[in-house]
């Protein structure tokens, strides 16, 4: 949500936010100022859109707060972590550990099966051994309905299925905050209501914070919290009906 | 199992024939390199090996004098020109071998000395007459600073070592002759004196000029045939680590004042030719590896190229810039361990069937079947060309592709 209309809300639930966050795209007469002071909030439990039309800057915000992209100005906080001064190893890092992405095109390896695409950010990791890892991912995989498609190669799936096996892939380090790029966009309308079900009901149980890019109007009032993007800037936030 | 060579190991069989056809140019460049290596090698040591058995590491033969001008010298009226060295005064042979003989074993690195007092004599069989060159050799002394032994073809040391008038010759020499073991030969030293000799046994060293220009006797008997009852005309000097050879010969000649040559200078010519045809073929055959190397960067750059989505994703997992790198290099790297110990074996199998093939050359050298030296250092060179080759090869791809910005390409996906 944005600031203005959080500031009641403890650091705790707040597992990441940026504040006054500039950037700029491109180099001299091509330079776009793509992000204009965003400031946001997500709060652990809930699913934020933004929503706002093609170029407004929605995906650019994505991307700097899931530390894929360095802002020109401003702050990104994870945790209670600020990351400026963090090294862009030190960023992968924490990137690996807490942050999940989902894109609409699902990005799966076709070198690997379902299982072994949701354990590559596991073995970034190297918490687990080999087994556990194994043992996740099929539990991943379980959860997003995939339990009998565990060793099926990811080209062999559907594109519904390669989306849900994109959000396991995301799940996989247990991550405090999910980003999700038009994760429906790609997908029939049944199976973007499974994917948009599936999400929020992971972020129900596991009190993850999910921000997600949408064009999609209905996606969008299902949402918690409805950010609206124009111009670089964030000009409105609402509630949405899951609240 | 390091993450980057566990996508790596998925990756490779990404393009498979065009990576199975550089793995292939691979392993021959590395065959072909430690079979053409071992072949020139083969026939170098052969040489060497020829070199040091017939006149050993170092050969100690005439003496010399250095002359000096004074100090200062006045030439011309006004002039003044300062002392230097002038060429040598040399004194054929060595007039006391026993002394010499015995300061030269005083170093550690020399295991063994002979004294040879070489000349020339008329070799006269019931066929025909001709000159040849003879060697007095003290048998006990030469057979451990040669390898005379290990050169008969034909009869036995034992014989000649209890005939004082025993003679062994060449297998060419012997053969021009006609004359074979337990013939009786004539022998017509400097005073035209006709003195009979027994042919105990025929040596063959691979080298046709000694085979054919060469016999040995009794150092007695040469000394009387030769008309020199004392002294000798050369030591032969056998060496622990022939390789050291040149820096002892420099400090015997300053020593004994006796002229002193290693091998590698008595060879000088040779040892260059067999060096440049070494190189050269180490050069060509490098070339394959390189081509290799050059369809390896090939491979790898399109790799990077087609999987530039799969590596934005990877960066968004969390996997770092070097990681990405690794992918790469970690292919490389398997490309050059496979292609190397492959490439090791089939050099191994091509070096055997070559040291199989029969050849009849007869000259410089004489063989009878192709010469390999078998060496680690080859399948270390070889495999280290490799490495290298490959590792540039995978590292300007692998970098390209660690420093591609992961949110250009998301950008450019259709989001």
């Amino acid at each position: 949500m944005s600031m203005n209309a959080t500031a009641s809300v403890s650091s705790a639930d707040v597992p990441l936010q940026c504040n006054d966050i500039q950037r700029y795209l491109g180099e001299a007469e091509s330079r776009v100022h793509v992000l204009r002071g965003v400031s946001l909030q997500l709060q652990s439990g809930c699913v934020h859109a933004i929503v706002g039309p093609s170029g407004c800057g929605k995906s650019s915000l994505l991307y700097v707060m899931g530390l894929l992209d360095r802002p020109d100005g401003g702050r990104i906080t994870l945790g209670s972590e600020a990351v400026e001064g963090l090294t862009d190893d030190q960023v992968s890092r924490r990137r690996n550990e807490h942050i999940g992405f989902v894109f609409q095109f699902h990005f799966l390896m076709h070198e690997f099966t379902a299982q072994e695409n949701v354990m590559i950010p596991m073995r970034r990791l190297g918490r687990l051994n080999t087994r556990e890892m194994q043992e996740r991912a099929a539990m991943l995989l379980e959860m997003v309905g995939l339990g009998d498609k565990v060793r099926r190669n990811s080209q062999h799936l559907s594109g519904g299925e390669q989306q849900r096996v994109a959000i396991a892939r995301s799940l996989a380090n247990d991550p405090r905050v999910l980003l999700a790029d038009e994760p429906t966009g790609n997908l029939d309308t049944a199976n973007s209501e499974r994917v948009f079900h599936l999400l929020t009901e992971l972020v129900r149980r596991q009190r993850k914070a999910l921000l997600l890019v949408t064009h999609n109007p209905q996606v969008a009032e299902a949402s918690d919290w409805i950010h609206e993007m124009k111009d670089g800037q964030l000009i409105a936030c609402t509630a949405g009906r899951l609240r | 199992m390091p993450p980057p060579l566990y996508i790596a190991m998925r990756f490779i069989g990404y393009r498979k024939k065009a990576i199975l056809l550089s793995l292939t140019g691979v392993i021959l460049g590395v065959a072909f390199y430690i079979c053409a290596q071992a072949q020139t090698q083969g026939f170098e040591r052969f040489f060497i090996k020829g070199a040091l058995g017939t006149s050993g590491a170092i050969v100690i033969g005439n003496r010399f004098q250095t002359l000096h001008t004074d100090i200062l010298d006045r030439g011309a009226p006004g002039m003044l020109s300062i002392g230097h060295e002038k060429p040598r005064k040399f004194y054929e042979g060595i007039n006391d071998p026993e002394r010499i003989m015995r300061v030269v074993n005083e170093f550690s690195n020399v295991a063994t000395c002979a004294p040879v007092l070489e000349g020339s004599a008329a070799l006269a069989t019931d066929f025909r007459q001709e000159v040849f060159r003879v060697q007095g050799i003290d048998l006990t002394l030469h057979l451990k600073a040669s390898t005379l032994r290990e050169q008969i073809v034909n009869g036995s040391i034992e014989d000649f070592q209890v005939k004082p008038f025993g003679l062994i010759l060449g297998y060419e020499l012997a053969d021009k002759m006609r004359t074979r073991v337990g013939h009786d030969v004539g022998l017509i030293g400097l005073d035209g004196e006709h003195r009979t000799f027994r042919v105990c046994a025929v040596f063959q060293t691979g080298n046709l000029f000694i085979d054919e220009k060469y016999g040995y006797v009794h150092l007695k008997a040469a000394q009387s045939l030769l008309q020199r009852p004392y002294g000798v005309s050369h030591l032969m000097v056998k060496l622990r680590d022939p390789s050291r050879a040149p820096a002892l010969a420099t400090h015997l000649e300053q020593l004994l004042q006796h002229r002193a040559r290693s091998w590698q200078d008595r060879e000088r010519g040779s040892l260059q030719i067999f060096n440049l045809i070494r190189i050269s073929a180490a050069i060509t055959v490098s070339t394959i590896i390189l081509l290799a190397g050059f369809g390896i960067f090939n491979i790898l750059t399109l790799m990077v190229m087609d999987k530039v989505r799969e590596i934005a994703v990877l960066r968004s997992m969390g996997y770092r810039r070097a990681d990405i790198s690794a992918i790469f290099l970690w292919q490389g790297f398997l490309v050059a361990l496979i292609g190397s110990l492959l490439g090791c074996v089939l050099g191994a199998a091509l070096t055997y069937g070559v040291s199989q093939i029969p050849v009849d050359i007869k000259g410089f050298l004489s063989t009878k079947r192709f010469l390999v030296h078998w060496s680690g250092t080859d399948y270390l060179t070889a495999t280290a060309i490799a490495f290298v080759a490959i590792f540039l090869a995978s590292y300007f791809p692998s970098r390209r592709a660690a420093r591609l910005a992961p949110v250009d390409i998301l950008r450019g996906s259709g989001q």
